[in-house]
């Protein structure tokens, strides 16, 4: 009575096994999509890049209310289930050892970008549901940081794996690199100094920064980014390309924004925003973030975003991390002494590189004047240019905000957080429902869960 | 010895079955077969016959020496169903069943004919739940027996003449977030079943009648007999019409005070936000009727040339100046939206009986225009039944339907532009002339681009209805063939193959300029299901003095095959072309297909003893290839029996006259429940390509290679008594059951990496009553009055869950995926399934809302029970008055308790579109609640007096974020339906004694309710299931008229 039961009940829609250039695919491609659309709708809010005029809750600083993005907790553990997976195909297999390093550096980045935004997270017992538990414990900051296994020694291993890689089966399924193994390398390398800066106020960074400086194996030109480019038509193009024009014109300038371009009378102004509707020539306007959606105000006083994010995608990239970025890293490093760098040499060239990654033409003067290192202000320059180069990236502009206090961002007019701009995201909801035990301990740590609370790195 | 035979009929010749013979003053006796046929060997042809038989009143005949003797019996009243379909398609008297059967005849279920076979049956069965789906005829319709037990399935089994049939709703695959394709209700399985073609439905309420079905049986089954010529003297003709208009049941209650706008400000420019709030349309506008004057989208806009166009021509004549217009209010743009919809049902039908069988021919022809602008279904039907003896022996039957099912337009569901209500309700403002939008291309780019009122975020609502298509076409094949050999006397063997068999190709079709699709979009969907069953069954009867026996043994074999597949582009290359190769962006392909077999046997033995004690002991094991793992079977079998026994009282005991029969019932059974096949092994998914390579993505569930079988115990006990000669009928039932190894995917935290994990656990316990009143309080031969009360109470509580603690969410609903924005269908232990959740303010221990020193209400984001969705109990009750050749028929549907989340309620108040925003006082509005002037620690509250505005007010006290101030009680009484006919007798018609009925009937005639917006029953859709509980932007449902012509030759 159960002939042919083990065939009929073995699906056939969908494999059991796959091979890892796909999960390797999909994880950059899901995160680089997922986490720029999280840029624009929720990371561009908190680190006040725009504004929401409407169904703005998040934006308001109720973080428990997201609307259109705002939630990027199950983004980051999807992909870092795909990521594990594709990990321990790398190790299980010999065939497929030279996934191991663009995993661990995955893993590395991935699992940054979850703690950066909540601090202490489930990480060491998480995404392993098939084969371990499913209510993960959560994990110090500093351990996911520190520990073996943790963020820097994943980059580490991924280091050495790639290194030490001798065959000659190729990296497939790399939409960052096209398989070139030291691009992978040089990727880890900016990791590494984005993320021991992102902790030097707790640990002595100084020594590894210098080695890595030293050695001068990072992203040091736009051409080695690890980015992918969205595409002008569907299906990969940038998502906000494919949503109504209302969701798109429910943001606008923010009058953060509008003053720092402003004041640097800065031409990306036109590449990430719109002149008004009505007045017509170069007129830009930005509005205080956070409204109070009730007493009304017309998108046609206010810029909308630029072409780039809607009508012309295949400009945009999905920003991992860039030689802009790494730049002003290294700024910020040999400003602070960390590493025996020139500053400015490299401040500049952050500058130069993030207008070249954004496509506009750099003004004759703008390094020299409008952007010129001022005394005792180079941590502000440093972090604002750092912070306009990182429209899109994610939450990032607002955790190197937590980080430095930089730009300086504003009290929002209707704030639902008692006019304190919040320094981590909360836990979702689900976490308190499905993971209760192990939630209510973390959200002891953090005063019930509290949006003011901050992480280890920000103490 | 001596034989006497005959036959025994009504008064009308019609045989009856099953009547009781019996020699008086003797033990000699026998019971009349199908066709009213008797014969009786009695010692002479002397003494007197007593002809007893349930419904009708006992006569007594001498014999008087004749050897064929002919009576006719006068029914007792028409309320008593003697014989009733049970399982494996044995008819057996009610008498002998140890549980209850509640059923229906054609007249129960045709006089007042609905679209969808499952709405014929609303109001009419104790314990039974049907709710209509939310977009108009062709909706699916959900049914429940005995309220929801399962945490993942409660859907009864149908079987139509015996064989399994699919009720199945498929939906279209669709995308997450505000982009993509909505989903679209195509209609539930049932709903094709022609009601026309239904000799009677039987309604197998618990496990113990329904054991013998298996493993889908375990939430009841609705036994469904088609009819045959078998009765017919001659050539039967029949022939009847029915004619329906419809109207829109209840429209929302709006205000027609203030129109489009903000903060009371408004001025058309582009509808994108370039006039003075034009980028939404609140109706937080300025005065309407007070003689404002105001750019509108309708407003003429004079060109250079002289020529006019409208202000909402935008994309050619941008920039230009619009003529102010009037504002004022449409009090009827809704109504006039909804259109007069009809209903045409033609049906003829031909049967005959002949010396070697019947059979039985018909057709019908269904075609139904929505109230809904450009919704229809066409649906015929033929259906065929052969009734074949060749010899004495061997019975040939054969019963099979065809129907041809296809739609024009099947509207979005739920919440978001795909959805006209998004755009009329919601966020359709008060100033809005909705005839302005009927023309709804722009000039110059038919076609390519859509006029409308705005721009931003909404589609003009002709439009998505006319060019934004959603249609399908069915066929679909279910029948089967059988044939039972008398081996002996004492012995018969069936065998019987039947199949369900559905092909359906849908085509979704988007226009250039749709919101969510700004170069169009297409996508074809094709649907396949087709099961097999079949089966063989052996029979042996006997009697051994007063003890007969009946063993039944029999298996069956199930094949299931369902396969899904949509192909799909998001962009056209040329507008208006809807075809795959008009594609401009890659094809995307979802693709599902699924298989399952269940081997089954089964065995019945049934006693009785002498005529007042009977017991049935039936066992079944199923073999479920969905309990297999693709390397094991180790779980796939299960057995589960049943016992159950009737115990008439009235036979043993001398009761007092008026009671005219007694009979106690009690049962015990079990069922087993599998599950959806690959629920034991996960895999990978294919998600989007980049630069068209391919990638994929483990699936968020975790897969059980262990799963168990879910079992059903249940317990019920009943009594069926009647009384003063049968006028008063009343029987009651009471049930107890535990579901237990539940089946469930299991939510989990996404930090596992997953969302699910399927598993096995939980009890949920269910308890109910139900009671069935039948009562003729005048049955003369002129007058008759027949009422059925059915009246039913149910509890589904859990008793534990699969998981250590908290609650588990079994559904949602949610508008955006946002947790605040969702109406969580959660259990705990103690709480009973259908309890809902979701977010509201702040309130402190008196109840009083907590406000800011600004007269805010404060978010309170942990989750709060906001009610139950199921009703307290419900009440049906059915009428039926004859006088002479009149007859008066209407049924009215108490449901009382449970509540419903609204998001009419939510949307069209924070959009200012709904009566309860009308007030707008200058000073504002002081909110009600109270603020704390003490600490933190120790609180003093006092009142508030700070007044906000009344937009500020409105928006947030019925904001979507916090389902708490939007719900409404779902209690109502409903006039379901009403049918007034006459009927004409022997007309002298092409020389045949004909008959004509005609009759005028209403459907859905009025309701008593909280809410003053909408029908309170209602289905909403969420990812590919159905939930109840919430009202997700439904359309109007439609209050019927119309009128019945049936003809028999």
């Amino acid at each position: 009575c159960t002939r042919d039961f083990e065939e009929i009940n073995t699906n056939t829609n969908a494999p059991v096994t796959v091979q890892p250039s796909l999960l390797l695919r999909q994880v950059i491609y899901d995160y680089g999509e997922q986490m720029s659309y999280e840029g624009f709708t929720a990371g561009n809010l908190l680190g006040q890049y725009s504004t929401a005029l409407d169904f703005n809750l998040f934006d308001r600083h109720d973080l428990k209310s997201p609307q259109l993005g705002g939630n990027p907790w199950p983004i980051l553990y999807q992909n870092l289930r795909d990521n594990e997976i594709l990990l321990n195909l790398s190790q299980e297999n010999t065939a497929f050892a030279v996934y191991e390093g663009p995993a661990r550096i995955l893993k590395a980045y991935m699992a940054a970008a979850l703690t950066d935004l909540y601090g202490d997270v489930p990480y060491s017992e998480a995404f392993k549901g098939n084969a371990e538990t499913v209510t993960p414990a959560y994990d110090s900051q500093e351990a996911i940081y520190l520990d073996n296994g943790g963020i820097l020694n994943n980059l580490e291993l991924g280091i050495t794996a790639l290194e030490n890689y001798t065959g000659t089966i190729g990296l497939e399924g790399d939409i960052l690199y096209e398989g070139d193994l030291s691009g992978w390398i040089r990727f880890a390398n900016s990791l590494k100094i984005k993320y021991l800066m992102r902790i030097s106020a707790k640990v002595d960074v100084a020594p590894q920064l210098q080695s890595i400086f030293n050695e001068d194996n990072y992203i040091g030109t736009n051409m080695q980014n690890a980015i992918f480019n969205f595409t002008d038509g569907e299906p990969n193009n940038f998502r906000l390309a494919r949503l109504r024009i209302g969701d798109f014109n429910n943001y606008v300038l923010s009058e953060t924004m509008e003053d720092i371009l402003k004041a640097l009378n800065d031409p990306r102004i036109e590449r990430l925003y719109r002149p008004i509707g009505n007045a017509g020539d170069n007129n830009f306007k930005g509005l205080l973030n956070g409204i109070d959606a009730s007493t009304g105000v017309s998108v046609a006083d206010y810029s909308l975003l630029g072409t780039i994010f809607r009508e012309n995608t295949g400009l945009l990239d999905a920003n991992f991390m860039t030689s802009m970025e790494t730049h002003f890293l290294l700024a910020e490093a040999a400003l602070k002494g960390y590493i025996s760098g020139n500053t400015e040499s490299l401040y500049q060239m952050g500058i130069s590189q993030a207008f070249e990654y954004w496509q506009v033409p750099l003004p004759e003067n703008y390094i020299m004047n409008n952007a010129a290192l001022e005394d005792g202000m180079e941590l502000e320059n440093i972090i604002t240019q750092k912070w306009i180069a990182n429209t899109i990236n994610g939450y990032d502009g607002w955790i190197e905000y937590r980080r430095t206090g930089f730009p300086q961002l504003r009290t929002i007019s209707a704030s639902l957080n008692n006019n304190i701009i919040p320094v981590r995201m909360p836990y979702p909801a689900e976490e308190e429902a499905l993971n209760s035990n192990n939630y209510a301990e973390a959200a002891n740590k953090t005063d019930g869960n509290s949006i003011n609370v901050p992480v280890w790195w920000d103490e | 010895q001596d034989t006497i035979t005959g036959t025994v009929s009504d008064v009308n010749g019609n045989p009856i079955p099953f009547v009781n013979i019996l020699l008086i003053g003797t033990s000699t006796g026998t019971i009349t077969n199908d066709d009213g046929y008797f014969s009786i060997s009695v010692p002479s042809r002397t003494g007197e016959l007593e002809f007893s038989a349930l419904g009708y009143t006992t006569q007594v005949l001498k014999i008087n020496n004749q050897k064929n003797i002919s009576i006719a019996l006068t029914e007792a009243t028409e309320i008593l169903e003697e014989v009733v379909l049970t399982a494996l398609g044995l008819k057996r008297e009610t008498k002998e069943l140890g549980y209850v059967v509640q059923s229906l005849d054609t007249e129960g279920i045709t006089e007042v004919k609905s679209v969808n076979f499952l709405d014929n049956l609303s109001g009419k069965l104790a314990g039974v739940t049907i709710n209509q789906g939310a977009t108009g005829v062709g909706s699916s319709s959900k049914i429940t027996i005995r309220g929801e037990a399962s945490f993942s399935n409660n859907n009864p089994l149908f079987v139509v003449d015996g064989v399994p049939i699919n009720n199945a709703s498929i939906f279209n695959f669709t995308n997450e977030a505000a982009a993509g394709f909505q989903e679209i209700d195509f209609g539930n399985g049932a709903m094709e079943v022609n009601p026309d073609d239904i000799a009677e439905v039987s309604v197998l309420k618990g496990p113990s009648a329904a054991a013998l079905y298996g493993t889908r049986a375990s939430n009841g089954v609705i036994i469904i007999e088609t009819k045959t010529g078998k009765n017919t003297k001659g050539l039967g003709i029949s022939y009847n019409t029915s004619f329906f208009m419809d109207t829109a049941f209840q429209l929302p209650d709006f205000q027609n005070e203030y129109g489009q706008g903000n903060s009371g400000a408004f001025a058309f420019v582009d509808g994108l936000g370039g006039g003075t709030n034009d980028l939404i349309t609140y109706s937080w506008g300025p005065r309407l009727d007070v003689g404002n004057l105001v750019p509108q989208f309708d407003g003429p806009v004079t060109l250079a040339d002289g020529s006019t166009v409208r202000g909402g021509d935008t994309s050619l004549y941008n920039g230009n100046t619009i003529t102010p217009t009037e504002f004022r209010s449409y009090k009827d743009n809704l109504k006039d939206f909804y259109r007069t919809g009809t209903t045409f049902i033609n049906n003829i039908s031909v049967a005959s009986g002949f010396d070697k069988g019947n059979y039985r021919l018909s057709f019908t022809d269904m075609r139904s225009e929505s109230i809904i602008p450009g919704v229809n279904l066409d649906r015929q039907t033929i259906g065929t039944r052969l009734n074949f003896q060749p010899i004495d022996k061997l019975a040939i039957n054969s019963s099979i339907s065809y129907i041809n099912s296809k739609s024009d337009n099947r509207p979005s569901n739920g919440y978001g532009s795909e959805n006209v209500n998004y755009s009329l309700v919601a966020w359709g403002p008060r100033s809005l002339n909705i005839n302005n939008l009927k023309d709804y291309w722009q000039p110059g780019l038919e076609g390519v681009q859509q006029y409308s009122f705005n721009y931003t975020y909404f589609d003009n609502p002709y439009f998505i209805l006319y060019e934004n298509r959603n249609s399908f076409n069915r066929d679909r094949i279910f029948g089967n063939i059988s044939a039972s050999y008398d081996i002996t006397d004492n012995i018969t063997a069936s065998i019987r193959t039947g199949m369900d068999y559905s092909s359906e190709l849908r085509q979704l079709r988007r226009a250039y300029s749709s919101n969510r699709f700004k170069n169009g979009g297409y996508a074809e969907h094709d649907v396949f299901f087709r099961e097999i069953n079949s089966d063989f069954l052996l029979n042996y009867t006997n009697r051994f003095n007063d003890v007969s026996v009946d063993v039944s043994l029999g298996g069956n074999r199930l094949d299931q095959q369902a396969f899904t597949s949509q192909s799909q582009t998001t962009s056209l290359a040329q507008p208006g072309i809807f075809r795959l190769s008009n594609a401009a962006s890659p094809i995307e392909v979802f693709e599902y297909e699924s298989n399952k077999r269940i081997n089954s046997l089964y065995g019945l033995v049934k006693f009785g003893y002498k005529n007042y004690l009977y017991l049935d002991i039936t066992g079944r094991n199923d073999w479920s290839s969905a309990l297999a793992t693709p390397f094991s079977v180790e779980n796939t079998s299960f057995f589960y029996p049943s016992v159950s026994s009737s115990f008439i009282l009235s036979e043993v005991i001398d009761l007092p006259e008026s009671i005219s029969f007694a009979k106690l019932r009690a049962s015990l059974a079990q069922v087993g429940n599998d599950t959806n096949p690959y629920q034991t092994s996960s895999t990978f998914i294919a998600q989007t390509p980049f630069n068209g390579q391919p990638t994929f993505s483990n699936t968020d569930i975790i897969a059980n290679p262990n799963l168990q079988p879910e079992r059903t115990s249940s317990f019920e006990v009943g009594a069926d008594i009647r009384l003063f000669r049968d006028q008063l009928h009343f029987d009651i039932s009471y049930y107890n059951a535990l579901t237990k190894d539940q089946i469930i995917a299991l939510p989990i935290g996404i930090s596992s990496g997953y969302t699910q994990q399927v598993v096995n656990g939980g009890e949920v316990r269910s308890k109910g009553l139900e009671v069935i009143l039948g009562i003729s309080p005048i049955v003369s031969e002129n007058f008759s009055w027949n009422s059925t009360v059915n009246f039913s109470i149910n509890r589904s509580t859990v008793e534990s869950l699969p998981q250590e603690d908290g609650r588990l969410t079994l559904a949602y609903s949610r508008i955006y995926d946002s947790q605040n924005q969702t109406v969580f269908f959660q259990v705990e232990e103690g709480g009973r399934i259908g309890d809902m959740y979701g977010t509201g303010y702040l309130r402190n221990e008196n109840g009083d809302f907590i406000l800011t020193d600004e007269g805010r209400y404060i978010p309170n984001n942990d989750l709060q029970k906001l009610g139950n969705y199921n009703p307290d109990f419900m009440v049906g009750f059915n009428n039926r008055f004859n006088y002479k050749n009149w007859n008066l028929g209407f049924l009215l549907d108490w449901r009382q308790g449970g509540i419903l989340v609204s998001r009419t309620k939510a949307l069209g108040n924070v959009g200012g579109q709904l009566a309860e925003t009308a007030f707008r006082p200058e000073s504002g509005i002081v909110p009600e609640g109270v603020v704390n002037t003490g600490t933190e620690e120790s609180s003093v509250y006092v009142p508030n007096t700070i007044a906000v505005s009344a937009e500020s007010y409105y928006r947030q006290f019925y904001d979507r974020n916090h389902e708490e101030n939007n719900t409404y009680d779902a209690s109502f009484l409903k006039l379901r339906q009403l049918a007034i006919g006459y009927t004409f007798n022997n007309l002298n018609l092409f020389n045949t004694d004909a008959t004509l009925n005609l009759s005028l009937i209403g459907k859905n005639l009025f309701a008593i309710t909280e809410n003053p917006h909408f029908d309170p029953e209602q289905l909403a859709v969420q990812g590919n299931g159905f939930i109840s509980g919430v009202e997700d932007m439904s359309y109007a449902t439609s209050r019927s008229i119309g009128c019945k012509a049936s003809f028999n030759f």
